[in-house]
Order: structure tokens, then sequence, then C-alpha cells
């Protein structure tokens, strides 16, 4: 039944057959979807930066003068490396009993890291809103206690804004931490005591060694992430911490000044794609990591 | 044994603390969310300890307005398409990235996975003018697209685990049995990857019904999604409405969340080990 | 019964992958219903091959005819073989009823056909009573011969198996190559084998060829290869032989030669090619089973034998064989294999002695 090439003798030798061929045709369809409504409007918001109002550098020029904007920028880059600092250490006893728990126990955290991961980050703000606010929770606690004598203005503010982003971003540096941990062969360990470390020595010289490529994943995420965040900064920070999102929609919304708001949207662009590029470049040397496409 | 004995109380604290710690931390992780719930039923306009008593008013306020319910309809009218998109798109995009032998395999994925973790604020401004060339920003399409484009990575990167998962040698048999190109993915590979397809979907509608940034520029006054409702409600009047719709929302992502959870058992069923 | 299977010629087949030439132009003919296996080790180019023939490895050159028509621009659902894959590649989704009867449903055959031929196919594996499990629910050697009731059932014209018994055990493995024998004598279609196991080869094959380098390095059938190896390194990729460098040649006449080795010993051996001597270094190659061995002072002198005197430096007993390594000289270990009959002792590590074996069994190969 197979089927006769019907160009035999004397036509030219067909060409080879390949499987991936077929494959490669199946990218055309969301090649052209992200070309059109990602690439290019990202392009527009480069080329925007430089001609709007009028061909040039005057957004730039701006920009980087003395004032808010670099103000704000500074400030959003600090948030997210303090943001990704304590989100780390919090992460990491929480990732590391996770993945060396019996499984019972692993699925109970996971539940419990996985439920506020999908919860909407508006809800979850404004659950922190909730206990923030002057007549919230906390200021109760702390005035019935007596520990202060008046509610604490923690909104807007920037402890509630610090406390409100290490939770949404809790998820994201617990999961990778998680993968790479559970990766990690606890026979290592086990050879470790016997060849005679204690726990502490085995854990800072075997483990923590052997869980950079988790801390890298989840790091580069969370601050990539924290550098582009707008609703809790918006929701918990006000006008007293504006982060870089906040001012390009305010920039694009209200005062309508679009070509402002690009340059500042190419400048978060450059600062999010430099933290991937040396993240790739860090990884690449440690081994393992986000997922690569391979 | 001499093993036992190494480990003097020292360590068993050591582990206790961190057994503490860990709770703790899990404790700030997810009571935040089950704060409002009881906000919701309070029958004051903030949440108090001990509670001062309980009401459905907040409940009953979302019923009188029909701004919710307005709401919500656009969030799956928006929601269910870009998720239905984001299932095709990224599972073309996955399978020829994962089976089409690419040299740039790595740059490409990047490109794919990029909406998701640039900020949305840089895509929001990007579309918008788009968006009006487009004629699309009256209607429901201006909002679909953008919630397509960051839904795509979410599939992308679901069925491409799964993918990952079996190797190509599957859809090669299929092709030495007789199937061609499109029999083998019909007959093969979709079923395999069904799972995968559904649970990205799944997250690409999650996403895409608590996706804020890109409403807030694309969506208008007919079609304001929930998020965008809530939003503006926010910044006006802190009502514990809020906290009943958000309780609602809540109980909805749960539900979700069981869904998906299941799926993920289910496709764990199609994992063929050999015993030997 | 009529032989069914397809002849297979490739023809000057070969594959580079940039500057890397995985496959050089390759000759080979395959007879129809004939079982042939491909041995190497790794990166010889066997799987390269194999999966030119399947389809899914575009060849760089070259031409592949089956029965005489070339199949180098056909996709692999257009070339009616049939394959078997290490992992066996059965569809989880599917009962083991259906993946049997998978290809037949591409072909559009009517159901009723469908139920008889898959109902053969599983009574010739023996798996009628698990025709509605999944392969999941399957051991390892029963999901092999599902893979292989499914390759087979629409009557391909040849069989690929790439390493399809890889991942069984020892007593399985032996125990399928059986089945799959017997398969192939029920099918008689070609049967393509790639193993790396040379003993497995061996036991099934009509004809082997060994690669190496991407290329073959000899073709026959199993004895051929074993008594007659044409270069050193097909004598040890069989298992068995020992290897002596040679520094000196002396004709002595019709094929009959006289060797010194590396460490001054000269043993007579036999040359096939006569005195026509081309490559640049020789070996001597003598198969351990040959040679006999006893406590030095014990030598039987016959004519024709080469002999040397040494020490046992280890002595292993397995399944009824006695093996010895035994060092005639510094670096020139020789491998010794006896049958263990029942009342011989076995010699120990340290004794002297002495081996010798006939010139006849001596033979002077190339290095490579």
């Amino acid at each position: 039944m197979a089927r006769i090439n019907s160009d035999m003798g004397g036509a030219r030798k067909p060409a080879p057959w390949s499987v991936a061929d077929f494959y490669r045709l199946l990218a055309a369809p969301p090649a052209l979807v992200l070309a059109l409504f990602f690439v290019l409007p990202i392009l527009g918001v480069i080329w925007r930066g430089f001609s709007d109002p009028a061909p040039g550098l005057t957004n730039y020029r701006r920009l980087f003068a003395d004032g808010p904007y670099v103000q704000s920028l500074w400030l959003t880059v600090t948030t997210a490396l303090l943001v990704t600092v304590l989100c780390l250490i919090t992460a990491y006893p929480v990732a590391y009993m996770m993945a060396r728990a019996r499984n019972s126990v692993q699925q109970l955290i996971g539940a419990l890291v996985i439920i506020p991961l999908w919860t909407s980050v508006v809800i979850r703000s404004y659950a922190w809103m909730v206990v923030f606010q002057r007549r919230g929770i906390l200021n109760q606690a702390l005035t019935a206690t007596g520990l202060v004598d008046a509610p604490i203005h923690f909104i807007p503010g920037n402890v509630a804004v610090y406390v409100g982003m290490v939770h949404i971003m809790l998820p994201f540096m617990i999961l990778p931490l998680v993968a790479n941990m559970r990766s990690i062969d606890g026979r290592l360990l086990a050879a470790a005591g016997i060849l005679g470390a204690t726990p502490v020595q085995g854990f800072l010289r075997v483990f923590l060694p052997l869980s950079m490529p988790g801390i890298l994943a989840g790091s580069a995420l969370v601050f990539m992430l924290s550098l582009g965040f707008y609703i809790t900064p918006a929701l918990l920070g006000g006008p007293r911490h504006m982060m870089a999102a906040v001012l390009i929609e305010d920039q694009a919304n209200r005062q309508l000044d679009w070509g402002l708001a690009s340059a500042l949207a190419t400048v978060l662009l450059v600062l999010t794609v430099t933290v991937y590029s040396v993240y790739v470049r860090l990884s690449s040397r440690v081994d393992g990591g986000l997922a690569h496409g391979r | 044994m001499g093993a036992e004995l190494r480990f003097p109380l020292r360590y068993r604290i050591g582990g206790l603390a961190l057994a503490l710690l860990v709770t703790l931390i899990l404790a700030y992780l997810i009571l935040p969310q089950f704060i409002i719930l009881p906000l919701s039923f309070s029958d004051r306009s903030y949440l108090s300890f001990p509670p001062t008593g309980w009401s459905t008013e907040w409940y009953r306020k979302i019923a009188e307005n029909p701004s919710w319910g307005e709401a919500t309809a656009n969030s799956l009218i928006i929601g269910i398409p870009a998720a239905f998109l984001s299932m095709i798109f990224g599972t073309l995009a996955a399978l020829s990235i994962g089976r089409g032998s690419w040299r740039s395999a790595g740059l490409m994925s990047a490109v794919v996975v990029a909406p998701i973790m640039l900020p949305h604020v840089i895509l929001a401004i990007g579309l918008y003018p788009i968006m009006i060339r487009l004629n699309f920003l009256g209607t429901h399409l201006a909002a679909i697209t953008g919630h397509t484009v960051i839904g795509i990575p979410l599939v992308f990167i679901t069925v491409k685990a799964v993918l990952a998962g079996q190797n190509g040698s599957l859809e090669l048999a299929a092709m030495t049995l007789g199937a061609n190109p499109w029999q083998t993915f019909w007959r093969v590979t979709f079923p395999m990857i069904r799972i995968g397809v559904i649970l990205g979907g799944i997250l690409a509608f999650a996403s895409s019904f608590d996706e804020l940034m890109l409403s807030l520029f694309l969506t208008g006054a007919g079609t304001r999604t929930l998020p965008k409702l809530i939003w503006e409600q926010l910044n006006e009047f802190l009502t514990p409405t809020i906290a009943a719709v958000a309780t609602l929302i809540f109980a909805f992502t749960l539900v979700l969340l069981a869904i998906a959870s299941g799926l993920r058992g289910l496709g764990s069923r199609y994992q063929v080990k050999s015993h030997g | 019964m009529a032989k069914h299977g397809a002849r297979i010629s490739l023809i000057d087949l070969a594959k580079s992958y940039g500057n890397v030439v995985a496959l050089h132009p390759t000759n080979l003919v395959i007879e129809p219903g004939e079982f042939f296996s491909i041995i190497g080790p790794s990166g010889s180019g066997k799987t390269t091959l194999l999966g030119a023939i399947a389809g899914f490895t575009p060849p760089s050159g070259g031409r592949i005819e089956v029965d005489g028509i070339d199949i180098a621009g056909l996709p692999p659902y257009h070339r009616n073989i049939g394959m078997v894959f290490q992992n066996y590649a059965l569809f989880p989704h599917l009962s083991v009823f259906d993946n049997v009867a998978f290809p037949l449903k591409l072909r559009k055959l009517p159901r009723a056909v469908i139920a008889e031929r898959v109902g053969a196919m599983l009574a010739t594996v023996r798996l009628t009573q698990l025709a509605g499990r999944r392969p999941s629910q399957l051991s390892g050697g029963q999901q092999q011969r599902v893979a292989l009731a499914r390759a087979a059932v629409y009557a391909p014209r040849m069989l690929l198996m790439d390493e399809p018994l890889g991942a069984l055990d020892k007593n399985l493995r032996e125990e399928m190559q059986s089945e799959i024998k017997l398969f192939h004598r029920k099918i008689s279609s070609t049967v393509l084998y790639v193993t790396h196991d040379q003993d497995e080869a061996t036991a099934m094959s009509d004809r082997i060829a060994i690669m190496n380098g991407g290329r073959v390095a000899q073709c026959g059938a199993p004895r051929d290869l074993y008594e007659h190896p044409c270069s050193a390194f097909v004598a040890s990729f069989l298992g068995g032989a020992n290897l002596f460098k040679v520094t000196g040649i002396e004709n002595r006449g019709s094929g009959a030669v006289s060797c010194r080795t590396a460490q001054d010993h000269v043993f007579d051996a036999v040359d096939p090619s006569s005195g026509s001597r081309s490559h640049t270094s020789y070996v001597l190659r003598v198969p351990a089973e040959v040679i006999e061995i006893a406590p030095a002072g014990g030598e039987v002198t016959a004519k024709e034998m080469n002999r040397a005197q040494g020490t046992v430096v280890d002595a292993i007993y397995t399944a009824g064989t006695f093996r010895y390594q035994v060092e005639i000289g510094p670096a020139e270990p020789v491998s010794v294999r006896r049958p263990a009959t029942h009342r011989a002792t076995m010699l120990a590590p340290g004794q002297k002695v002495a081996v010798w074996w006939p010139a006849s069994s001596t033979l002077l190969i190339p290095e490579t």
C-alpha cells in the first residue's frame, strides 16, 4: 500500500521528507497574533516616547532631569529589590519544608500557596486595605492592647506596600524554589552526614548551593513582576509611594501626556529586559532555572 | 543507635522552630483572603474584632445595583472567548516549538512567554492606539484581544510541560503506522495534551477575570469588567459591598481551582510507565 | 510460507549534521524475509540508519530502495513500514485492542475485518485476555508484545525494531528474544533489528551488520563474523577474542604466516588475504574457547600448535565455565574459557601454567 511516486524515471530526485517541517508551519498563527498585538504595540510605545509631542529626546530629558520621575524610577527599583529580598527570606523556609515534607504535608502547604496565587490581586490588595485601614483590625489590635495611643496611618505608606507586595509575590518565589529543591537528591545530604557534616554544615555547604538555580529563578521572577506592579502600590502606596506603573497609568489616562508615559514605559521595559538578561547570563553558569524552551 | 544520639535537643528544637516559622508565614499567606469573609457579613461598614453583629445587607446591595451584574457579564463575555483564543494559539505555539526542532527555540519561547513577564501597563498603552485604529475600542473586542495576548503564555507553558512529559516517539509511532500529520495530531497528540490545553484555558480565563490594567485602558463604559468596577468603587467609597463582591469572586476562584486540580489529577493517569 | 518481506537496498546512503558525519556513504542489501541485525557502539550510526529507513531522518545523500522503489522522498506514513520502539510507544489513552486496531482504522477497513485481524494478531502474541486493558496496566513484556502486534497487524513488508528489549531485565529479554524470533517466522516480513547487545543479535539474526564510526565494519552471518572477523574492532566487539599486536610477519606460503608479537612471542597463523596485505597494522586473533590450559609441565606437544608459558592472574567460575586470565608476558593477558566439566579442578591465581592452541584458529587481521 505504499504510494508510488508518480514522477519516477528521469524526473529529479524528490526532496527528503522531515517531520519537523509540519510542526514549523504551526508557528505561523501565533506568530502573527503576537506580532500584531504584542510586538507592534511595544514598538509603538518605544516610538511614541521619541516622537510625541515632537520628534526628539524631550520626553527623556524631562524624565531624567531632577524631579519626581527620576525619584519614582529609583523608588520602583529599590522597592522591587527590597520586596525580592524579603520574599526570598520568607519563602525559603516554606519551600524548604514543602520540598522535604511527607506527601500529605506537601499537598497541604501546596494548597495554601496555590489558593492565594489564584485569588485576584485586587481582592488580596483590598484585604490588606481592610487590615491596614484606620479602623482596620491591625489598628484595632494595636489600640486595644495599648501598644499605641492612636491608630497609625499605614495607608498610604511604605510598610503597607511592602507587606502587601511580599504577600502577593510570595507564591512566585516559593514555587520555583520548591521545584528546584525537589530535584535535590536527599542522599547527598545523607552522604554529607556520613562524611562528618553536622546538619547545619550540610545545609550551608550542600543544600544551599544546590538550591541556587531556584533562588535565581524565583528572584528574577519576583523582581521583574515587582518592577511593573500596579495594583498593590496604587492601593496601598498612594501618591507618596508612586511606582513606575502607577505613574505611567496616571500620565496616560489622566494627564494625557502619552509621550512622557511612553518614555517612562520604555525605561521600564529596558529595566525589565535587563533583569531578564542578567538572569539568563547568571543561570547558564549555575544550571537549571525557568523554562527555557528546550 | 549512634545516629539518634547525634541529634540532641538542639536540633529537635531547631526543627520545631522551623515548623513554627513556616506556620506563621503560611498564616500570613492564607489569612488575608479570609478576612474579607467576615467583613462581608458584618453589620458595620468596617471589620471589628470581636464582631458586633451579622447582616447580609452588603449582599443585598449587590443585587440592587445592576452595575455588578453588568460588569460580571462583561468579564465573562471577554474572558471566555479570550480563553478559547489563548488555548488555540498557545497550543499551536507549544506544538511548534516543542516538536519543530527550531534552532532558536529558547528565544522563541521567551518571546511567547514575554506578555506575562513584562508589565501589563506597557502592553496596555501600546494596544490602546491600535485598538482605536481598528475601531475595537467601543466593543468587547479590544479587551478580548488584550486578554488573549496575556493568556497565550499560560496555555503555552502548561501544554509545553505536558508535551515535554511524553517524548515524540508516540507521534513517530503513529506516523509509521500510517497516520499523516493531521491524523497524528488529532488521534494521538491532542488526546494526550487535551488536559494541558484545558488546564491552560482555565488559567487563561482566571487571569482574564482578574485582569485590571488592560481593562483600565481597553474597556469603556459599556464594556467595563468586574475588576475595573471594583477598582472604581475602591477609589471612591470603601464599603463592604466590595467585600461581598470579593467573597463571591473568591468562592468562584476556589471552584475554578478545584476543577483545575481535578484535571491535573486526571492527567497523571496518562503517564505510562513500563514495569518490565 | 512464501517470503512476503521487502528487499531493502541502501545505495550510498549518507547523513551529515553540518560538519559531523553520522553516516558515511553506506551500501547494504537486505534480502526479503531476512532477520537482519545492525549492531555497534553508541554513535556508530545504527540509529541514524534506522531513522533514515523509517523516514524520520532525511538523508544527506544516497538512495533507499524498497523493492526497487526509492522511498527517500516519502514521509513515514506512506512507506508502509512497521516499527517497534524501545519504549514501546503505546498510546496510553487507547486500550490494547484499540492500539492494535489503530493502523487498520487509519486504512478505513470495515469493522468486522478489523476485529478479525486484531483478534488473530492478539492470539499470535497471546494477549487475547488483556485486549481491554490500558497499556499502563501491563507489564513491560506484555507492552512489548502489544507493540509487536500493532506494528505487524497491517502486514507491512518490513519491520524495524529499535533496541526493543533494552528496557527489560535479563530473563525477560531472553524470553522475548524467542518470542520475536517466533513472531518473525509467522509473519515472514523482513526484519531490521537494531541493538547494542551482540549476543542478542547473534542469537536471533540471519545476518548481522556491525557498524563503527558511521560505517559498516563487516556484514555477514553471525558465525562468519565470529570465526572470520575482518578487523580487530569486529573481533573485540563480538567478544571472547584475544588480540595480540603484531610487529613482524613472515610469509610461509599458501596463506600461512609466522608472526612476531609485541612481547616477542612467535606464533603461526592463517592470513585470510593470502599474502596481499594492504593495512599498516595487524593483530592476531585467538578465540578464548580454543585455548587449552594445564599446569606447567603438563602440556601436550603436538604439531601445528602455538604455545606459551604464563601465570594465572584471575580465575572465575560462571555457570558451567571456567574463565582464566593468564599472563604470558608483561601486559599480555590471554583469556581462556574452558567448560567446567564435573571433575575438573579450577586452577588458582598465581599458578604457573602452559597454554596452547591450534595455529589454524589463529587469524591475522587488520587492526581497524
